[in-house]
Formats: C-alpha cells, structure tokens, sequence
C-alpha cells in the first residue's frame, strides 16, 4: 500500500490553508500526498523539486496563491516562470513533465485542494514511480 | 554537546487518537538520533497540555522540540510562548500538522499513521537543523509626515497629534482644506462644508503638535520604516507667515489679474491673492510667474501697502529636512477634463460647465457669492446634468459622481425653484444608506431623470443649448458635466520618490484591496482619501482615521519597533553581486553595498518571502527559517 509519496509545496498563506479546509471539511484523498509548508511559492527553487525526486518522490505539487492574489505581490508569478523552466528541463532529462504540477488553491478553497490532491496521485498512479538511473 | 529533542504527539481528544496511532508514533521515533524524549499527550493546547510541555522543556533539558498536533495556523504561536516561558528559543521548535493535513482526510488508520510519522521525522529532522533566531528590535522616531491636507490628511493629523509625538503636514497648495474646503454644503447630511471643516482646519493650525507647510512638496525620502527622513521643498511665499495678520491690503492694488484657478476659472485673482475668502492660513502668497516684480518691472505696490512690513521679495525656496517614523500620503484627486470628449461641448459654449464650476457658482465664497448665473448674469431656467463623463475612457465608475450631481441638483433647486432639471445618466450608483434617499427626493421635486447611456452630444441652438440622446432633444440654459474622477497630476512623481507602485488607473496602489486598503507595498507609508482611488469625504476621513491608528499602535514613543524575524541574510563571501535578487525582492529590501559590490539586505524592509533566495546563482541569499538544508532535511522524512 506504501505508494511513492508526492512532495507537496505549499504557501503558507494560501494553498496551506487550503489544505487546512479540505481538512476541516473531512475530504479524502490518498495518503502519499506529503506537505512541506514554504512561506510563499515563489520560494521553491528547482532545486527544492529535484531533490524531491532524488529522495524518491514520484511527483510534486507546488501550490499557491492565485494570480493577483499573493501574499508578497507576485512570488507565484515568479514560481511559474520557474516551473516552466524546469518542466522543460525535466523533459530532456527523459522525466515526464507531469511529475512536476504547479497549480493555485485559495485558503478557502478546501475542495479544489482535495481535487488537485487525488488528480495528482491518480496521474502518479498511471505513470508509475520514477526511475532514476 | 549533544542535541535533546523533545517529540510531543498530540491526541487531541479523539480527533487525532482514534484517526492515528499515536502510541506507534511514539515508539518508532524514540530510538532516532538525539531523540531524547517522544510522548503523548491527550491535549497539548488546554492550559494542563502547556504547563506539561513547559515542564518537559526544564525537567528534560530540552534543546528543541517538535509537537505534532493541528494545524500551525492554530496554536503555533501559543506553543512558540510556551517555548519561549521555559527557556527554549521558539525557533527552536517545529510543528507538523497531523490533524487538518492527515487525521482528518485520511480513513485509513495505518495509512494515516504511517503518514503522520513520516511527518514527525521529517519535523525532527528540520528541527535539528533549526536556529535560534533572537528578536530585533530598532529605535523608532514617532513623529508622522502627513502629506496633503485635504479631509483625510486632516483627520490624520488630529488623531496622531499628541504628547510626544509630532506630526508635519505637507500641503502644496497655499492653503488646507482641500477640495472639501471649497464646496458649499456636501451630501448626504447637505451641511455647510466651510462650517463642517473651518474648526478642523483651525484645530490643525493652533495645534502646538502640528508644523503645517503649506506651499510645500515632498522631494525627497530615505530610510525605512521607524526612521524615514524626509526633504521638503517650501516655496518661497514672499509673505511672511508670521508677521503677515491677513488683513488683504495687499490684494486690491495690485496691478495685474489673471484667471482663479481656485475658482475653476470663473473669476479672476491678482498676482497677490488669498485662494479663496476664508481660506487658512489666511496669509496671501506671491505668484512669481504672474507678478510684474518677477518679470523684471519695478513695482513693490503691495510691499507699500502693507502696515506690518510682511511682504519680502528676497525670499528664496527652503529645503527642510525632517526625521519621522511614517508617511501618510493624502495627496487627492481631480476631475476628468471634459474637454477630450468634444460631442460634450466643454470649453466651446459658454453655459456647458463642469460640477466643480457649478459647485463655485453656488459657493458663497464663491465668484458670485453664491448666486447661480449664466455667462450673460441671467439666471438659468433650465438646466441639464450629464453623468458619466469620461466613464467609459477611464474604464472604472467613480462612485460618488451621481451624489455630487444630485447634491447639486438639490441645491439649485432651492435657490432656484422654478428651474427645469433633467439628468442624463447611464447607471446610477447610489450605493449608501442615505443615498436612495436623495434620489427619491429629487424625483419628488419634479427633477426628470433620463437614461442616456453614455450616447449624449451636446450642440447649441442659438442662446439655447441642446442635448440630444437616442433621438431626443432637450433644450436648456446651462449644461453641467460630472466627470470621473481621477489621479492628480504629481501622483506619478510622488510615487517615484517613495518609489510605491501605482496601479493600473494611475492612483497610489493600496497593498490590499480589501484587508490593506491604506497601506502601500513599502512598510510605512500609507495612503488615504482620494489618492488611492475615487472616495467620498466620509470614507476618505475614515481611511485617515485608520493609517493613523496603525501607526499610533506601532510607533509607541519611547518604545522600540520589532521587525519580522525569519528574514533572509546574504552572505558576503557568497555574493557575486550579480543584482538578481535587488531586481526581484517586492519590498526593495535589497539592495546594492557599492563599496563591496554585493547585495545587502534591509532587515527593517523583509518580510520573508523567500524569493531572493530561489534565484541566487550562487547560495548566497538564505532564508532564515526556511534553509535549503532545512527544507532538504523535511523532504527526506516526508518521503519515505
């Protein structure tokens, strides 16, 4: 049952208390969703993710703030200008750009974090866990 | 010396026992490295829970502690206190949220503790690579810069001004008061504004804790919240503030006359004026543009009639430098300049004015002493009012224009019962309680209102104008135009000084909409009224009344400021100085050591996102708090 976990980023002014809705709200979803908090999207260096990968995760959500919404201006918008980045590099080193998500929850926004939870372990399901040579 | 760590797993009655099994947690994590001591506790929140861990921490000689238990958002800070009252760094703690992010959404029992004490290990092995972080605090200067001294900066004024603190206020124009000053009565109460404003401005100017400049502009600012210092421009007045007793023996012999722009153009003021009758400080001021003396010929007709020796030509532009803690911008607005739309008329005839002039009109310090006239002096018979002018080009509703109109509506229709009115509008915003109100009345008045939408011209017939609209055609005597409202001229230029974002209209851009709609992006400086975005006096007060109760709470006289803790450093043997992190920060926290050719940041201007740290080439910037290796150290425990 011990499925590859999924390192979850999560800013702590929004997507984390989302969480905390889905939480409060008693949704389910599956147990390898592990979070790490980080105060604000715009933290989570590639590097953060990639070595995620190598500890054995099969996968990693990084959410924040919806656009215009984050708590420093505009950290999400810089997480996404990375992520594009590294969705790229990822591809070229043969890692399927789905391993890597990044998305925006709300802090009231339980339902669409337990959403983005199951859809992301269901997408790690099929794709199976990440074989680094 | 060897760590201690005290692990503390909370049940939280049954909302994580029966979910969890805690006693597993327990066991599996006692034998880890430096795990000194690993229990439970039913409910680590209640009063019993706290002394618990108090005592653990000093019984054990706990160097950190990891609790695991709901989420941080909770209770962090109580724990964080507990830490703090046994003796222990609260840095040195870590919480992991086994409840809101495990027990309650996962109905596996073994799913959810093999989940729960992957978070626990991961929280022991971030919390061994934690660090003490100490408080800091700086010594803060109290005194307040209020710049603008409409109603909003004067509400501010008032509430900051008290012992041991001194507020200055900066007004650009010779005198305060502001638009409101020079109204005649404003809705939704239709009391007289002079009355309304005359014992505030008054208050302002005898109040021994306010330094009022007025024909003054902020030129430059430096520093940071606590400790801003401030160079103010005050223009030469060529009259003396303290001698001058406002007697306006200067004023009648002055040769020249050009148009009052205090009275929308409608009169005319001579090169020595007072603004307006009543306006305070009721000292005259010089324009040097339009005075003869400036322009090379001999006249010094108002120095020799002056008995009180208070008019000087030799005085020069002062810079004046002053140390304050906050900056309140009040700076205002104006209106939409009609004469880019021209199917509106504006500037062509004669009897098409804008609000503000009919609001001059109707003053009694006013160019007509309050009587409203057409250009020829005859009374209008009939007026028409268009609302919504510059709307659509502004692309925003300015929200108090429908009440300006109506107010005046109102007000002519008293002085002048027999006049016919009729609005053209496009949507009518009466969003108040006492606003519907006004309109209904109005109505009752016999006052005719027409939905125009925005397609309204406005051409002339002879003495006659007409307004036409969706094949209609009214004819009237006097055409009054609402425009938007929008950002004054020296916003932009304000903004560039303080370096503060403005938004898309072009106003000072609040830092949040709804929960910071006072406070701008840089900590300290606030902005209220009409600057930040179209606002009727009430809320414009209101939002004085609120930056000045932040500060009152923050800079205490004689009290110290403590500034965020988990701020990022940046190591100088690591920095490159390559600028990234100076481009990206949203604070301009940071910024460039010339002399040593790094980054530096402003602990007083962090707030801590970390996004410095991210784009650092080199690992130079770190996050206090949130380290790689700390962050690294969760990831590996989380995974398992």
């Amino acid at each position: 049952m011990n499925e590859p976990t999924i390192v979850s980023f999560l800013c702590n002014w929004c997507s984390y208390e989302g969480a905390d809705k889905a939480g409060g709200a008693r949704l389910n979803y599956p147990a390898n969703i592990r979070i790490v908090r980080v105060m604000c999207s715009g933290r989570v260096d590639p590097e953060l993710v990639i070595q995620a990968l190598k500890e054995g995760a099969s996968g990693v959500l990084i959410l924040g703030c919806h656009p215009g919404d984050c708590h420093y201006k505009k950290g999400n918008y810089k997480a996404l200008r990375r992520a594009y980045l590294l969705k790229k590099t990822l591809k070229q080193l043969g890692i399927e750009e789905e391993r890597v998500r990044l998305d925006w929850v709300a802090a009231g926004e339980g339902e669409r974090f337990a959403e983005i939870a199951n859809e992301m372990a269901e997408t790690m399901k099929n794709l199976g866990p990440l074989e680094l040579s | 010396m060897a760590e201690r760590i005290g692990v503390y797993v909370c049940k939280c009655g049954p909302n994580i026992g029966d979910k969890v099994d805690v006693g597993t947690i327990v066991n599996k994590v006692r034998g880890i490295k430096d795990v000194a001591v690993a229990k439970s506790h039913n409910l680590l929140c209640s009063g019993d829970g706290l002394k618990f861990l108090k005592e653990e921490i000093k019984n054990e000689k706990l160097s950190r502690v990891v609790i695991a238990a709901c989420t941080p958002k909770q209770y962090e800070v109580k724990f964080m206190r507990a830490c703090e009252e046994a003796g222990l760094n609260p840095y040195l703690m870590q919480m992991t949220n086994i409840r809101e992010q495990c027990a309650w959404v996962t109905p596996d029992k073994s799913a959810a503790t093999e989940k729960a004490k992957s978070f626990v290990i991961a929280a022991i092995n971030r919390v061994s690579l934690q660090e003490s972080i100490e408080k800091k605090e700086i010594d803060i200067q109290p005194d307040v810069l209020v710049v603008g001294g409409g109603v909003a900066g004067l509400e501010a004024c008032l509430s900051l001004a008290q012992k041991n603190r001194k507020v200055y206020l900066v007004e650009k124009s010779p005198c305060i008061g502001g638009l409101t000053a020079r109204f005649e009565e404003v809705y939704p109460t239709m009391e007289c504004a002079p009355c309304m404003i005359a014992p505030e401005l008054q208050e302002v100017l005898q109040k021994e804790n306010i330094e009022t400049f007025t024909y003054s502009e902020i030129e430059e600012v430096v520093g940071s919240f606590g400790n801003f210092t401030v160079k103010v421009k005050k223009k030469a007045r060529y009259v003396s503030e303290e001698a001058c007793i406002g007697c306006d023996a200067c004023f009648e012999p002055c040769p020249v006359e050009v148009s009052n722009e205090y009275d929308e153009g409608l009169s005319t003021r001579k090169a020595i004026y007072l603004p307006f009758a009543g306006s305070l400080p009721n000292v005259p001021v010089i324009d040097e543009d339009n005075c003869k003396r400036f322009k090379g010929e001999e006249c010094s007709i108002c120095k020799e009639n002056c008995s009180f020796d208070a008019i000087n030509f030799d005085d020069e532009d002062r810079i004046i430098e002053k140390d304050v803690g906050a900056i309140i911008l009040a700076t205002g607005s104006t209106l939409f300049d009609p004469k880019e739309l021209p199917q509106y008329g504006y500037g062509k005839y004669d009897n098409v004015v804008t609000a503000m002039q009919l609001e001059r009109l109707n003053a009694s310090n006013g160019p007509t002493g309050g009587k409203i006239q057409l250009k020829n002096g005859k009374e209008p018979k009939s007026m028409a009012f268009v609302y919504c002018v510059g709307r659509k080009e502004k692309g925003y509703c300015s929200g108090i224009c429908c009440m300006y109109s109506l107010t005046l509506a109102h007000l002519v229709k008293e002085k002048l019962p027999g006049v016919k009115m009729h609005n053209f509008y496009t949507d009518l915003c009466l969003p108040k309680k006492e606003h519907q109100k006004m309109y209904k009345e109005a109505v009752e008045k016999g006052i005719e209102f027409i939905r125009s939408g925005e397609n309204v011209t406005v051409t002339d017939e002879g003495e006659k104008i007409i307004v036409g609209t969706n094949g209609k055609k009214i004819s009237v005597d006097m055409v009054v135009l609402a425009p938007a409202v929008e950002p004054n001229v020296d916003t932009e230029k304000i903004a560039e000084v303080l370096d503060i974002p403005r938004d898309d209209q072009g106003f000072f851009a609040e830092e949040h909409t709804l929960m910071k709609p006072f406070a701008t992006a840089l900590e300290g400086v606030f902005v209220v009224g009409s600057c930040q975005g179209p606002k009727d006096i009430g809320d414009a007060v209101a939002q004085g009344g609120a930056a000045a109760g932040r500060i009152l709470s923050k800079l205490i006289p004689g009290e110290k400021l403590e500034l965020e803790a988990k701020v990022s450093e940046i190591n100088e043997d690591l920095c490159s100085g390559c600028n990234i992190c100076i481009v990206l920060c949203p604070y301009s926290a940071i910024s460039r050591d010339t002399e040593k050719k790094i980054s530096v940041v402003d602990e007083t201007l962090c707030r801590g996102c970390g996004t410095c740290v991210s784009a650092c080439p080199t690992g130079a910037a770190r996050a206090k708090h949130f380290t790689k290796e700390q962050i690294f150290a969760e990831i590996k425990g989380v995974v398992r």
